[in-house]
């Protein structure tokens, strides 16, 4: 090894030390940038696992699912679940886009969540009221965690599908500082599901 | 004691007490019932202040403040008005208001108690960020002196290792 290598070496092993010693500051200044920041949005069935969500549904029948967000959005998040519900012909919301639906809420659930948190609820949920009328069916009320909401859907025969079917959908909405409001956070989860009639 | 038109008097005041009672009742709960503009108000009101609450405590938790019972607060003022909301969808506006109320309430302190906080972990930051400066610069000192002395000890130890690699004449050539 010539002179030069040597006080080469000698040179770096000691920035080496000095880097070590002023780690601590360092750590303390320099911000490293995070990863992607997103937020996890879903539905379970009953048995906490994806499978078995309700599908047919009967009149006065209780069924459950668990809906679940996780916040990797660093830092707090104030969220926001919209619960609506639908019938075939109305809007979803556009994932393209980030619309919601246009649809008015029937509940919502409100939470906040820091970096790395999650929250989930079982949610518990029966109809009131379905009537049959030839081709139509009518939903007037639904019972969300124990509240009577008045939804009032008609649902036409799907002839292809063998079914009255309406949807019961969550949007997940993210607070805004800098508009001062609630933004459609474009995450959507939703239960397909068929009246059927009485025995 | 009273005789017939006696009892039929005191029967005659009872009954007029009775419906004035239930009139002033009924015209008192109609002047204070809560509409669905006090309960809207009220509802933008209690909006407004869990926003600001939730704002300064996201702050406060971004300086590095340990923010964990203000967001209990947060997370008991946001199911209120989330019932409140929901109370406000089914009409029940008097139940609306007074969720709404209580929220608002439940965060009334919030931005005060969050603020302090905050001055508090950015003052611990600066007292930590001084003493690791501190030991840092000492830690650099102590290295940049010993680094000299070092270099000392080794380019000697070095140049000893590199003289005793030296060829020597055993004797000179005739």
């Amino acid at each position: 090894m010539s002179f030069d290598d040597f006080r080469l070496i000698y040179v770096l092993a000691c920035l080496g030390l000095g880097l070590i010693i002023l780690s601590p500051t360092l750590g303390m200044v320099i911000k490293l940038p995070g990863g992607e920041q997103f937020s996890e949005f879903w539905v379970l069935g009953p048995g906490h696992m994806a499978e078995d969500y309700p599908f047919n549904i009967a009149e006065d029948q209780a069924y459950k699912v668990f809906l679940g967000i996780a916040n990797h959005m660093i830092g707090l998040q104030y969220y926001r679940v919209y619960v609506k519900f639908r019938n075939q012909t109305e809007p979803l919301p556009d994932s393209v886009n980030g619309t919601p639906s246009a649809l008015d809420p029937v509940f919502e659930y409100c939470m906040f969540l820091r970096d790395g948190e999650v929250w989930e609820k079982e949610v518990s949920f029966s109809f009131d009221g379905i009537f049959f009328e030839g081709n139509s069916c009518r939903v007037s009320s639904l019972v969300l965690d124990d509240c009577i909401l008045s939804v009032d859907k008609f649902a036409l025969y799907d002839e292809e599908d063998s079914g009255f079917y309406c949807q019961l959908f969550f949007e997940l909405w993210i607070y805004n500082a800098s508009v001062s409001g609630f933004q459609f956070h474009n995450r959507f989860v939703w239960l397909w599901l068929n009246m059927t009639r009485p025995n | 004691m009273f005789d017939s038109d006696g009892w039929r008097v005191i029967k005659k005041f009872i009954a007029c007490f009775f419906m004035v009672s239930v009139l002033v009742f009924s015209l008192v709960h109609a002047c204070f019932a809560i509409g669905q503009v006090d309960a809207e108000e009220m509802l933008n009101k209690a909006e407004n202040d869990l926003a600001s609450a939730y704002a300064s405590v996201k702050e406060s938790d971004f300086a590095g403040a340990n923010v964990s019972e203000l967001l209990n607060k947060l997370e008991f003022a946001g199911d209120l008005l989330a019932e409140a909301n929901n109370s406000y969808r089914v009409g029940d506006y008097e139940k609306a208001y007074l969720l709404a109320v209580n929220c608002s309430n439940t965060v009334s302190n919030v931005v005060y108690e969050a603020s302090t906080l905050k001055l508090e972990a950015e003052e611990a930051y600066s007292q930590k960020l001084m003493f690791n400066v501190e030991v840092g610069s000492i830690g650099l000192s102590i290295l940049f002196v010993l680094s000299l002395f070092g270099w000392r000890f080794l380019k000697k130890k070095y140049l000893e290792q590199v003289l005793e690699m030296k060829p020597e004449v055993e004797a000179e050539p005739k």
